[in-house]
């Protein structure tokens, strides 16, 4: 799309979308075709990986809250929200399916904010600015599912912020996993473990890496009622299979040199693949919330 | 536009053997909502009371008043709801010899 027509568009305004918008989703509008990723099974719903099993239904959410009622988002009431349980290294995801009409760059654009469920906390020393529900959230993530022709390859891309570790500190980093994201396959090839509470983006807790100049701290704001909402901006290509750039607000990461994570198996069924999902994680036994006000993608084909 | 609507799985063939509450759902969005609750397996005489709740917040939670759903053994209750405001679960309590049930849980809202 021309700048011009963006620019005086007051909701496609505040993206950057390259040529062709494949999708752009206000969800006040409507869940808009993101669900609950599910792992894979024949029909009987204990095939399913445990870690792929519990993944939460995507909720249209207003923000509202006990102290001041409905906070609402960007340009309207509604935004997706994802709710894990309150059970340590429980995750929500949501996916949205596409299929790519020819390879090359691929945008994916969301305005997001992320938030802990209120909890009585221990108010000694509190200093009336610091929120301590901020280190009750543990993550967010975004992911990509990209496969090539009928049978691969297949790479997923990722990309995490860490906001606070289990014991608490604020961490503030954005990161990137150096293990393979498992598969049911790999599951059931016995590469990789059947475990519930196990991270699904990189079963080994120490296969992370913090992206180059990836210190970021975000706006989680004083109380865990106040929603401030961050762009994200995430530029990949699906010619070389790699990552090019994350922005998230004044921070732009170029990772064009972040090697990419190629699975070896071929898979079929999955011919042109062109998935993008959202994840949030709870390090503690508090629900983490993650919201997108919308999302966007937009391919340079 | 068609009325939107949406269909939640609550609980995904999960087996409990003690009461237990749903994850709190948000439905601002809804005019109606209507439960399905199917148990997939049940201990010989065990059985469950569904009750509808709804909350301002997500967090204070009191009965809605009806929709009770009774079942012993496998087989799918539901139960209809309108002006139930913005929050949704439901408080589930094992009757019978309270052995382990499987739960199939659905919720399907519309505009």
């Amino acid at each position: 799309m021309d700048d011009q027509r963006i620019a005086s568009d007051v909701r496609l305004s505040k993206y950057n979308p390259l040529p062709r918008i494949l999708y752009f989703d206000d969800f006040d509008e409507g869940m808009n075709g993101w669900c609950e990723l599910v792992g894979n099974h024949t029909g009987n719903l204990d095939q399913i990986r445990p870690i792929a099993k519990d993944f939460r239904p995507p909720q249209l959410s207003s923000c509202t809250f006990f102290d001041i009622g409905t906070h609402g988002s960007v340009d309207g009431t509604y935004s997706l929200k994802l709710a894990t349980r309150p059970l340590q290294n429980h995750s929500a995801v949501a996916i949205k399916r596409m299929t790519y009409a020819a390879r090359g760059r691929v945008q994916f654009e969301a305005y997001i904010s992320f938030k802990a469920e209120i909890a009585s906390a221990n108010a000694s020393g509190w200093d009336g600015n610091a929120a301590p529900s901020e280190r009750h959230f543990g993550d967010f993530t975004f992911s990509n599912d990209i496969c090539v022709g009928e049978s691969g390859p297949r790479w997923h891309g990722v990309v995490r912020y860490r906001n606070a570790d289990p014991d608490g500190n604020l961490v503030q980093r954005w990161v990137r996993p150096t293990s393979l994201e498992p598969t049911t396959k790999m599951e059931r090839m016995g590469l990789v473990p059947a475990h519930p509470r196990q991270d699904f983006f990189s079963f080994r807790p120490e296969d992370w890496a913090e992206l180059p100049g990836g210190r970021q701290p975000l706006c989680f704001n004083e109380t865990a009622s106040k929603v401030n909402w961050h762009y994200i901006r995430w530029l990949f290509d699906t010619e070389s299979l790699r990552s090019l750039e994350f922005q998230c607000n004044d921070l732009l990461m170029d990772l064009s040199d972040v090697p990419s994570l190629i699975h070896d198996e071929k898979y079929y069924g999955i011919a042109n693949l062109l998935n993008v999902y959202f994840a949030v994680r709870t390090h503690v036994n508090v629900r983490n919330f993650l919201y997108v006000d919308s999302a966007l993608l937009s391919v340079d084909w | 536009m068609l009325r939107r609507s949406f269909t939640a799985v609550l609980e995904k063939g999960v087996t409990f053997d003690a009461d237990f509450e749903t994850e709190p759902y948000e439905a601002g969005w809804a005019r109606e909502a209507r439960w399905f609750v199917q148990v997939l397996q049940a201990d010989r005489g065990s059985g469950l009371v569904a009750v509808p709740q709804i909350s301002p917040d997500g967090a204070a939670w009191c009965d809605e008043g009806s929709g009770r759903m009774s079942l012993v053994g496998s087989g799918m209750v539901s139960a209809g709801l309108l002006g139930f405001g913005s929050w949704l679960r439901l408080r589930v309590r094992l009757t019978g010899t309270r052995g382990p049930v499987t739960v199939l849980i659905h919720l399907a809202l519309k505009e």
